[in-house]
């Protein structure tokens, strides 16, 4: 598909960057420094993590890319998309899917950074054939250049976007209430940043939804569908709590989706860029709807086990560490039987 | 999935429970803040057999009555264990029993071995022993209370039967086999609202049918909080109810209870409307204390969370019922409600998980379902804990119903109303003066419902009757229907409204009837009012015994040390007057018979035992005998009057 005018004016573009920003400041804010040792305390979790995110997330956008036969700029932007780090909205969905809220914190934390390195070299492996594409078709529109995947552009970019986050960081430590107050607002700002992209595209180009082959809508909702899916699985076949599992799958199907908006602002020229920036938006509405309703499934499937697992603690909690809970026979589901603190509680572990 | 376990008699529930959920946690006492002391189910059942075999060898018969007067505590629960393990049944009390109540319980219910908890109530027993011939055992609770003049220690008789049953007695087996079903497991005396004592009759039958019927769906990983008195009938069959599917009850108490809420996180508890406004205004207190953009954060929340809530409510049906609604009407507002719906869930989803999640976690961690009883919750406490997400299920019932009648659930969980009958239980409304049948009735239109009456009640939870008083049980209950004494009516989707005490109805002297209660609840709104009574039997208009609230005058800039001093103070008299007025207003669909024409400042708060009951009820005939002259000084002068 063509684009005939941008998708978005330059005011559009410099209030996107504000938001960006804020948002960036909210997620450094609802970060400390312990979430960052705790990485270390988790390395299995967040290995599980770094391997669905980065290995996962980028094969199944681009298996979605070549199996609904994508334009090539949709193309870069779905593996784009897929190669990102995670963002704070996997966390509170996470919290609310019944999840471990500090295994998606720390991968989140862990996948940011890695994002540095990850994201170059798996667009350069990913994006070939899309990459080729391009240039012909450019060239014969008459380009004298080959079309290029800014690399250098999109670390610049990526490191442009973890200073809001540092900023929050820093925030936090000097005054925890006003760092409330930024996670609190980031949420409400990433509401309305999707909510306003989505309406400004409806009213200025309210044609480009129909416009918009089915391939793209099935592409951008099958990304976090299918993610969500293999993320749950690819846990439990590593050997993963179900508690586990629900965190792994939500961080691997929800990426951080204004990282995407800052990389393809700062990164990508026309003819591509209003493209890419059209998948984003539809991807960033998408997620949100389908995480509420995984969300939803997780919380009502997870409900017994989430249960037995927050009770052990409390009984380790109150009754002290070496306290074992012996719950009655044929209760506990199969995988709880040998430790249903499910991680949590050392002296939980049985046998 | 159903985990209650289903007995015959609580005796077996005990021992099924012992045999089901064996080492799980029971019953925790609690040590600090973050050390408790847990007890299994297959510890208090054997400590229970031992103190059983104990209480036979002392002389406790099959169906005896055995006093326990105490508070909520693990040897509470192990002397009830022990009680209905022996074939008696208990008569309980808490530690603010009066000594004439005492004498008076004592003797009428035939008491010979009574449980008494602490150094106070044995001392004050000892002192009485010459007036009650029947006593012949004393045994204190508190381990650290030392027996004296006869009494013994809990731990002497529990190891007297430990000893007889290591010899092979198996008495108390015996006395569990012989159980029937129509037995008693308890005989509670009402503190009476009106008179001497009544010892209610309460059956083995009873309990095991509201642990059958009681809505819920819990299982073993579910922990309660126990603080209300678990003498009172609410919070026993909800500790009988967490045994029958192998819950944890933790022992709280008032001054530690928020505390413990953090640190147990209790999934459910018995709750009392005192416990949610407390709960209310702390938790309006720590948004007020917030950061200025956090409180408008909360406020965006609150309003969506209400548009959404009573949306929700009308599009499913469970809204407040009070008249027909023609098909018409509902299709007329359907569409709005819908599209209202559909706009804000969005913006709902959001403000729900990142602000009003926190204001829950606050509030009472895991709590999401809970029942609260034991008087009817003030509608706007109701309203703000059902819209920010903590369902509120409020019932109804009485000691002599064991006690659940209706509660609210899940599925029925209709703001304002006490929820449909629960299952196996019957209702019916009478004219309480002509008699006629009100509900269900045909000849009605829309077959009685939205019209007043007495509540009638029919069912398996219906007590045997009340002990030594066949005139007084005849007159209660009728053709197996017992005579609640509320008035109530039914919604249009068949939930039970309350509408106040049939005998708390003030007749004013122009013949115009008045229920007291919504009055006061309204009064009892303005953040200047704490407590009050709405007074008028045979007078002209209504007036008000009114106790202020220190901390709200205070708050204002009175320099108050004493409620005695608001009382004094003529320009805390002018707000007060206001108060009044902008409360029962014409606009808040007071009739103009209905407003408060007068009231006087009291000097004291009403106190839980004087004024009040155990669960913040006001006696309202204590209150009349005891500010008679307050009363007539109200409608006498001019002073108070508007």
């Amino acid at each position: 598909m063509e684009f005939d005018t941008q998708l978005l004016y330059p005011h559009d573009q410099a209030l996107l960057a504000v938001m960006i920003f804020v948002i960036m400041l909210g997620m450094g804010a609802s970060l400390t420094v312990n979430d960052f040792r705790a990485v270390a305390r988790r390395p299995r979790g967040v290995l599980v993590g770094f391997l669905s995110q980065f290995g996962l997330m980028p094969l199944i956008a681009l298996g979605l890319s070549v199996v609904l036969n994508f334009d090539p700029a949709f193309a870069i932007a779905l593996i784009l998309i897929g190669c990102l780090p995670g963002g704070t909205t996997s966390n509170m969905f996470t919290y609310f899917s019944r999840g471990s809220v500090a295994l998606s914190i720390s991968m989140t934390t862990a996948s940011t950074v890695m994002a540095l390195f990850m994201m170059p070299i798996l667009l350069k492996a990913y994006t070939g054939r899309f990459i080729a594409e391009i240039s012909a078709g450019m060239r014969a529109a008459g380009a004298e250049a080959d079309f290029v995947i800014p690399t250098g552009n999109i670390i610049s970019s990526l490191v442009l976007v973890l200073v809001p986050v540092a900023m929050g960081m820093v925030l936090r430590r000097k005054s925890p209430d006003w760092a409330k107050v930024a996670e609190d607002t980031a949420g409400f700002v990433a509401v309305i940043v999707i909510l306003y992209l989505i309406g400004t595209a409806f009213i200025r180009h309210g044609a480009l939804f129909g416009q918009t082959p089915w391939q793209v809508y099935a592409g951008t909702i099958g990304l976090g569908m299918v993610g969500f899916f293999f993320g749950y699985w690819f846990s439990r076949l590593i050997g993963m709590f179900p508690l586990f599992q629900r965190a792994v799958s939500l961080e691997t199907g929800i990426q951080n989706g204004p990282v995407s908006f800052a990389i393809i602002l700062l990164s990508f020229r026309e003819p591509v860029q209003s493209q890419m920036l059209w998948l984003a938006i539809l991807y960033s509405t998408f997620i949100v709807m389908s995480s509420s309703v995984i969300t939803l499934y997780f919380r009502k499937r997870g409900k017994l086990d989430y249960d037995i697992h927050k009770n052990s603690v409390i009984h380790n909690r109150l009754f002290g560490e070496n306290y074992v809970t012996e719950y009655p026979e044929g209760f506990l589901p199969r995988r709880l039987l040998k430790d249903p603190s499910q991680g949590s509680c050392p002296a939980q572990v049985r046998g | 999935m159903n985990d209650r376990i289903q007995a015959e008699n609580l005796a077996l529930l005990y021992r099924e429970a012992a045999l089901r959920f064996g080492e799980m946690p029971a019953f925790a006492t609690r040590k600090s803040a973050l050390d408790w002391s847990p007890v299994s189910y297959r510890e208090i059942y054997e400590e229970g057999l031992n103190l059983a075999t104990g209480l036979i060898d002392l002389g406790v018969k099959a169906r005896d009555h055995v006093g326990l007067f105490g508070d909520n505590r693990y040897e509470w629960m192990l002397s009830d264990y022990a009680v209905l393990l022996s074939g008696a049944a208990d008569v309980p009390r808490g530690r603010d029993i009066t000594d004439n109540e005492l004498l008076y319980i004592i003797d009428h219910a035939g008491i010979e071995v009574a449980f008494v908890e602490n150094e106070d109530l044995h001392t004050r027993l000892l002192s009485l022993r010459s007036r009650l011939p029947l006593l012949r055992e004393i045994i204190v609770l508190d381990p650290e209370a030392i027996p004296r003049d006869g009494a013994r220690s809990l731990n002497e008789v529990t190891q007297l039967g430990m000893s007889l049953r290591q010899q092979g007695d198996r008495r108390a087996e015996e006395r569990i086999e012989a159980i029937v079903p129509d037995d008693l497991f308890t005989l509670i005396y009402t503190s009476g609202t009106t008179g001497k004592p009544k010892g209610v009759m309460l059956t083995h039958a009873n309990m095991i049918s509201q642990i059958r019927n009681l809505p819920g769906h819990h299982n073993c990983s579910d922990r309660a909080i126990s603080v209300l008195p678990i003498w009172h009938i609410f919070e026993r069959v909800i500790e009988m109810y967490t045994i029958s599917f192998g819950g944890c009850t933790y022992y709280s108490s008032v001054l530690t209870l928020g505390d413990d809420m953090r640190n147990v996180e209790p999934t459910f508890m018995a709750s009392a409307p005192r416990l949610w406004e407390k709960m209310h205004e702390r938790i309006l207190k720590n948004i007020r204390s917030s950061h200025p953009v956090r409180q408008i954060l909360f406020h965006i929340a609150y309003f969506l969370a209400r548009n959404y809530t009573v949306s929700r409510y009308f599009i499913t049906n469970k809204n407040l019922k009070l008249k027909p609604q023609p098909l018409w009407k509902r299709a007329l507002f359907m569409p709005f409600h819908l599209v209202r719906w559909v706009i804000v869930l969005p913006w709902y989803g959001f403000f729900n998980a990142a602000v009003l999640e926190r204001v829950r976690l606050g509030a009472g961690g895991a709590l999401r379902e809970t029942i609260s009883g034991g008087g009817a919750l003030p509608i706007h406490i109701d309203r703000f804990f059902n819209f920010i997400g903590i369902s509120v299920m409020e019932g109804y019932g009485m000691t002599e119903t064991s006690p659940v009648i209706s509660v609210r659930s899940n599925d029925n969980l209709v703001v304002g109303t006490v929820g449909p009958p629960i299952p196996e239980t019957e209702i019916r409304l009478t004219d309480p003066e002509t008699g006629e049948l009100v509900y269900p009735n045909s000849q009605k239109p829309r077959g009685g419902r939205a019209m007043r009456g007495e509540i009638w009640v029919k069912g398996p939870q219906v007590m045997k009757g009340y002990y030594r008083e066949p005139e007084l049980t005849s007159q209660t209950i009728v053709d197996g229907w017992l005579r609640t004494g509320d008035l109530g009516m039914i919604t249009f989707n068949d939930c039970v409204k309350i509408l106040g005490r049939s005998k708390a109805t003030i007749v004013l002297s122009s013949g115009e009837n008045v229920e007291p209660e919504p009055i006061e609840m309204r009064l009892q709104q303005s953040l200047f009012i704490e407590q009050c009574m709405v007074v008028g039997q045979d007078r002209r208009h209504l007036g008000a015994l009114v106790v202020p609230s220190l901390n709200e005058f205070r708050t204002a800039g009175f320099d108050v040390p004493t409620i005695g001093d608001i009382s004094a103070s003529p320009e805390a008299k002018r707000i007060i007057r206001d108060e009044i007025r902008r409360m029962t207003a014409g606009g808040n669909g007071f009739r103009s018979y209905e407003q408060v024409r007068a009231f006087r400042i009291m000097r004291d708060s009403f106190r839980v035992g004087e004024e009040l009951t155990n669960l913040f009820k006001i006696k309202r005939h204590i209150i009349a005998e005891k500010f008679e002259a307050v009363i007539e000084e109200i409608y006498s002068g001019e002073n108070g009057k508007k």
